[in-house]
């Protein structure tokens, strides 16, 4: 379905040097009228409809145009003809539309546009013909002509929409709000403006000129795509004898966006480069492939699988006889669970257009359901080859028209009837009195719905007014990326977070109810709530939201598993060198000073990786060596060791982790500990001052790490 | 309730949203389980008053119902038949007597549900009492025969239930050393995770829980319910519901907080009550054995022809022509807007729910039962119930799933006669649409009724009047499917029949209504109006004038065409005179493309 109906539409922007004057501090109107555009034809690039959209711009240095001659109709510059815009147009908005130095006549440029829309919309048929027109009226205009141009415009059915800089009706000799005022210029270019939009549409011309930061607002929603409903005309039936005429239109449904993401090469960015091939194989060891001609369709019916090959099924399977709405009888409003409600669209059922009589019998049945507060039980079926579904036909009855409205029900398979513990019976439950008020008062504070001054109901947040965020953000990105192909996503738009917020009129006065909720509701599952915390921290990269339940057995696994393979240890492992060095201490099958220098050689080699992640791993080995050493009662291994270590600190660039030991006191051992030690306690911590100086920042440090040391402690 | 992930073939990049609404994998939480422990003594077989089935009549329906269900909802959970009170025993190295292991515990199939069918009506009490017969009752020997049941599963199961069907209050007749010795049974089994229910039937007298059966139960959930359901089922529809609320357990597609402010979480659950069942996906067998094979997908590169991993790949959209390349993990987290959870917004009155704002089945919210702060929820529950608000809430399922809005309608708790709940209190979750969900109509102008065309067609709905219950109605479609599997796993001669309830029993419609159909016919109808007319009333004459058919415009002589052929420009010639040509010397087309007509036209005359 081709749709033949397309716009041509001019964008017309006055980029004369009056347009870059600003008061301090705000935008100059050339920059806010160059988002627009941008939005505008980003926004069309992205609907990707057949319209097509052509750029010209005045008060430019340049002249390009069919109609200058002479001294008519220069710094007037046709920058783009009539196109279906792209990624390429808006690039040169965006790289090649500048302010120029000097001014053009707004009423000339109109005409260069009308001049452009005729020509090359000759003899192609348009649904609308659109010039838009975004400038700051700041050049003197002939006002002679226009009654001629006025005249054209109407005989060409061209549209016309102006974006100002300030409001229409805050013109006159008053400043807009904060604002310069305006310019003699201006003020009569506003007359004009006036003139020309109210002898066009005399009574809402108006309403078609636009100030710059509304539009802005406005366009900075990604409108979807407009869908042609479709009509699915059928009848409907009560009986033989009854038949009404019917038109359905999907009335709600999920908007998908139209197109989805498909699979390139990685390096090509080809599609073709890429090719999904299915293998079938058998259930054996060896996975052994075999043809898809020799395989055939089965289904599962419980433990048996039952071959049943596509003819078979589309001879036995249930057929319907075409499309169907037939009334099977008429039942309670209140029968009809709304939460029952299944499927994913809402039909509304009308009587075909031209059909006056099916109108009537159809209202008749409309307002029959209405007054009885009953509603219609129908087999719907689509087509020939659709399911039959069972559904329910309201009434529906507004100002302009009266319609049935079609849900689906749910087939007792649909259904999953649990039970729920009942809470009203329980007195575990029992709320008190304050509660029940505090309740209350947190409801009366976060009403959404509030009467004015009139006592005109007015709802602050409409979520049916919302445009689905997915697709906004969606679109946002798509159109960074593809205007800037190798920069990270863009953050998302604040107005977009924004709308999905509770009101801010709300939020605050919600605040003091929350308060005394939480004073009458205390939380007891804290404890709980801290454990699943944790467990999200460490498993915070894994799709699933992982459950307390989950990482506990994880955990008793990890440690089941430690302890049996304690058992065979044989050398000092890299995983947990300290205990596996502690195993082995205990074990006594390996001479100590073995023992020691795998440890050793194991901090080496952690420490090789010059990581903090690795010298936080260090420290405990070293705590452990210095604990056991002590233990044992040999201290040369140890204080030989961390000997050498300091001496090949500065070489190896290891102050930062030399410093950690300080901080955690890991001294030589002394005398005092260890008998055969030959440092005294003092001489053991002198030996450590060395790194002294750095101490406080080095405190800074390892507060910092504290956490990833535990983390690294629980894994 | 896995199955239903296998319903959408929806595409990997159209976000598989409603898959994982109803995602629950097996994998990671084990199979369902349950037994059926049927008392198979002498009373059980007594029939009714009013011809009432026996209690045994009505357990075997009740099982079989099962069997089916779970065959179409949920076939991966594992269901046993077991019988006590037999005076033959069958079970493993024949250790416990008068206990016969009817079905061990294993996925249902036709073979079983063909089983339980022949113990059915008068003939399978014959079969019964043939194969089994009538003896002695040792509950607590039957209770360790399940136990061994369960223990001898390889699977991980999640959840294990045993039903207990009798209609003897004192199965042991009072020796007290069988029922203590049944106790223990029942207290180790409940102790290995098994939940045990009582499905007690009608008995002269009355069926007095307390005499024994008390102690055997598992406890219910909590002391509210212990009021409810101790009243025996007299009744196969009462006994049924009792068992289907039971027989599945509750799983929640998600457990969530609802922040309610800064501060202030309650965990929730989140339940799907309605889905739409679907008919499950063929798979693929191996012709030779019959045997399901697997199927393995792999990516790889045209040009060099190696495999490539899901990292060697981009995902690209294309716009005005150019191409825009995002990371799969882009286009993942571009769908990421908070962390999973419900996010209260704010109330409003219940009128401002539209019926029409419906764009897929509801969720139903029900606090987390073991954190303490239900009663939150409940305060909650009830003041906005009493109130007649909702609560708008912002509902992120999981990571990297947009949001949606939710209004959590209360529910409040409704019991029927029997104390079977109805209606579970909670909030039932209702997916409202966004801007880009409500379509623009062009709605028709057309006059409306008056008011004695209305009164009229207030007479028909009078008269075609009914109760609508939602569990009423089968899915034909679904139950076709089924019984055509069914006949060929069992080798019938043909499928069962069903009875089709969407179609409208028109000949009681017509009955019911008499000549009001005529009456409101005549007024608003002209009398030459036909509303089952195919096309619009205006181009009826035109219609009637052209004849019954639609003739070939344009008829052609076969001279014509051959002289068309012979001079090749039968390309001149239209596609719809090219198919008249077609159909009018017999020249049967497969397509539909021009050239297509033209190639088989020429094959044709050049003969």
């Amino acid at each position: 379905m081709a749709r033949s109906a397309k716009t041509a539409l001019v964008l017309c922007l006055d980029v004369g040097f009056s347009m870059s004057n600003s008061a301090p501090g705000q935008e100059p109107p050339f920059q806010q009228a160059k988002k627009v555009i941008q939005k505008f034809v980003q926004r069309q690039v992205f609907a990707e409809n057949k319209d097509e959209l052509g750029l010209v711009l005045f008060g430019s240095d340049n002249t390009k145009n069919n109609l200058a001659k002479d001294d008519q109709y220069q710094n007037i510059s046709v920058h783009r003809q009539l196109m279906i815009p792209n990624f390429e147009l808006l690039e040169e908005i965006q790289n090649d539309v500048h302010p120029g130095s000097q001014q053009a006549d707004w009423l000339d440029a109109l005409v260069v546009c009308m001049d452009l829309l005729q020509n090359e919309t000759l003899g192609k048929k348009y649904e609308r013909l659109n010039i838009v027109m975004l400038t700051d009226l700041n050049t003197p205009s002939s006002p002679d002509q226009l009654d001629i141009i006025i005249g054209n415009l109407k005989r060409a059915g061209i549209t016309l929409q102006f974006f100002l800089p300030f409001p229409v009706d805050g013109g006159g000799s008053n400043p807009p709000h904060g604002g310069k005022a305006l310019s003699r210029e201006q003020q009569q270019g506003l007359e004009m403006t006036k003139q020309v939009m109210m002898s066009l549409d005399e009574e809402d011309g108006l309403e078609e000129v636009y100030t710059f930061s509304d539009a802005i607002e406005k366009l900075s929603v990604f409108k979807r795509v407009e869908k042609r409903p479709m009509a699915w005309p059928c009848t409907l039936t009560i009986g033989s004898s009854l038949a009404i005429k019917i038109v359905g239109y999907k009335a709600v449904c999920e908007e998908r966006p139209r197109k989805s993401w498909s699979v390139v090469d990685a390096q090509t960015h080809q599609k073709d480069d890429i090719k999904r091939d299915v293998v079938y194989c058998l259930n054996d060891d060896e996975e052994t492939e075999v043809q898809k001609d020799d395989t055939i369709q089965g289904y599962r019916y419980g433990s048996d699988i039952v071959p049943f090959s596509k003819v078979d099924q589309d001879q036995m399977k249930y057929k319907t006889d075409g499309k169907s709405f037939a009334v099977l009888g008429f039942t309670k409003q209140s029968m009809i669970n709304r939460h029952q409600f299944v499927g994913t669209q809402v039909l509304k059922v009308f009587a075909p257009k031209d059909d006056e009589h099916a109108g009537v019998a159809l209202s008749g049945l409309i307002r029959a359901l209405d007054d009885l507060k009953m509603v219609a039980v129908v087999r719907y079926v689509y087509a020939r080859n659709g399911n039959p579904q069972l559904g329910a036909a309201f009434p529906c009855i507004k100002e302009k028209y009266e319609c049935l409205v079609y849900i689906q029900l749910p087939f007792m398979e649909d259904l999953r009837q649990y039970s729920f513990p009942s809470l009203e019976n329980n007195k575990k439950y029992t709320p008190s009195e304050d509660q029940l008020s505090a309740v209350d008062s947190l409801i009366d504070s976060m009403m959404l719905v509030e009467e004015d001054k009139d006592g005109v109901k007015k709802d602050l947040f409409k979520v049916n007014h919302i445009p689905n965020p997915q697709y906004q953000r969606l679109f946002q990105c798509l159109h960074h990326r593809a205007v800037n192909p190798s920069a990270p996503l863009p953050p998302m738009d604040p107005w977009l977070t924004t709308a999905l917020q509770r009101p801010l009129a709300v939020a605050t006065r919600c605040q003091a109810p929350l308060e005394i909720l939480k004073k009458k509701f205390p939380l007891k599952e804290v404890v709980k709530k801290k454990e699943l915390k944790t467990s999200k921290e460490l498993f915070g990269n894994s799709t699933e939201e992982p459950d307390a339940k989950k990482a506990k057995v994880d955990e008793e696994e990890d440690f089941n598993l430690a302890d049996i393979t304690e058992g065979s240890i044989t050398q000092v492992g890299s995983v947990d060198p300290a205990r596996d060095f502690r195993t082995l201490i205990r074990q006594k099958s390996l001479p100590f000073g073995e023992v020691c220098q795998q440890l050793t050689g194991r901090i080496e080699q952690l420490l090789g990786n010059k990581n903090m992640n690795y010298y936080i791993k260090c420290i405990p080995c070293i705590q452990t060596f210095r604990e056991q050493s002590v233990q044992v009662g040999n201290a040369d291994h140890y204080n030989s060791y961390i000997q050498s270590l300091k001496t090949s600190i500065p070489v190896r660039g290891l102050q930062e982790f030399w410093d950690m030991l300080v901080q955690d006191a890991l001294t030589l051992i002394n005398k005092d500990e260890v008998e055969g030690s030959t440092f005294s306690s003092h001489d053991a911590k002198q030996f450590l001052t060395a790194g002294e100086k750095k101490e406080e920042v080095v405190a800074a440090v390892v507060d910092d790490t504290g956490d990833v040391d535990d983390l690294l402690d629980m894994m | 309730m896995a199955q239903w992930n296998d319903y959408h073939h929806e595409d990997e990049d159209v976000d598989g949203e409603e898959r994982d609404e109803s995602g629950v994998d097996y994998k990671s939480t084990g199979r369902d389980s349950l037994v059926f422990l049927v008392d198979a003594s002498k009373e059980m077989f007594i029939m009714g008053e009013d011809e009432e089935p026996s209690p045994f009549d009505m357990t075997m329906q009740c099982v079989r119902s099962v069997y089916t269900s779970k065959i179409i909802s949920s076939d991966k959970d594992l269901v046993a038949l077991v019988f006590y009170g037999t005076e033959q025993s069958k079970n493993p190295r024949n250790s416990f007597k008068h206990v016969y292991i009817y079905h061990d515990l294993d996925l249902p199939g036709a073979r079983r549900v063909q089983d339980v069918d022949g113990l059915r009506g008068e003939k399978g009490a014959q079969v019964a009492g043939e194969t089994m017969g009538s003896g002695n009752t040792n509950l607590g020997e039957a209770l360790w025969c399940c136990s061994n049941l369960y223990s001898d599963i390889k699977l991980r199961l999640s959840h294990k239930r045993l039903m207990i069907f009798t209609c003897r209050d004192t199965p042991h007749g009072g020796d007290s050393e069988r029922d203590r010795q049944a106790r223990t049974k029942a207290s180790d089994l409940k102790e290995t995770g098994v939940v045990i229910d009582l499905m007690h039937l009608m008995k002269p007298g009355g069926f007095d829980v307390s005499l024994f059966f008390c102690d055997v139960v598992s406890p219910p959930e909590d002391e509210a319910e212990l009021g409810l359901q101790m009243e025996p089922c007299g009744k196969l529809e009462d006994l049924q519901k009792r068992v289907r609320a039971k027989e599945m357990k509750k799983r929640s597609v998600a457990r969530l907080n609802l922040c309610l402010g800064e501060g202030m979480n309650v965990a929730v659950g989140v339940y799907i009550t309605a889905l739409q069942a679907r008919k499950p996906n063929a798979i693929k067998l191996y012709r030779d054995n019959n045997e399901p094979v697997r199927t393995k997908t792999r990516l790889y590169h045209t040009q060099t022809g190696s495999l490539l991993l899901p990292s060697d790949t981009k995902r690209v959209q294309v716009y005005a022509g150019r191409q825009i390349v995002m990371e799969k993990d882009e286009v993942d987290v571009i769908k990421k807007f908070s962390d999973p959870g419900l996010e209260l917004i704010g109330f409003k009155p219940m009128e401002r729910l539209k019926l029409h704002h419906h764009l897929r089945s509801a969720v139903f919210i029900y606090p987390e039962e073991e954190m303490v702060t239900g009663v939150s929820i409940l305060t909650l529950l009830r003041r906005c119930s009493v109130r007649n608000v909702f609560a708008l809430c912002k509902y992120t399922r999981i990571r990297n799933s947009p949001p949606r809005f939710l209004a959590l309608v209360p529910q409040k708790e409704e019991v029927d006669d029997g104390q079977a709940q109805i209606a579970a209190p909670g909030f039932h979750g209702i997916f409202l649409p966004y801007a880009d969900d409500i379509r623009t109509l062009d709605t028709p102008q057309l006059p409306t009724a008056s008011e004695s065309q209305v009164d009229k067609m207030k007479e028909i709905v009078h008269k075609l009047r009914f109760k609508y219950r939602s569990d009423a109605f089968e899915n034909p479609v679904l139950q076709q499917h089924y019984r055509n599997l069914e006949a060929l796993a069992l080798d019938l001669m043909a499928p069962e029949h069903i009875e089709d309830l969407t179609m409208p029993n028109v000949n009681m419609i017509d009955q019911r209504l008499g000549s009001l159909a005529q009456e409101f016919r005549d007024l608003v109808y002209p009398a030459d109006y036909n509303p089952e007319g195919k096309t619009a009333p205006k181009r009826k004459p035109a219609e009637a004038a052209g004849g019954t058919e639609k003739k070939p415009k344009v008829e052609m002589s076969e001279d014509e065409l051959r002289g068309h052929v012979q001079k090749g420009n039968l390309g001149k010639l239209t596609v719809p005179v090219l198919k008249d040509a077609c159909k009018q010397f017999g020249v049967k087309v497969t397509g539909t493309k021009k050239q297509e007509l033209i190639d088989a036209l020429t094959a044709q005359l050049t003969k």
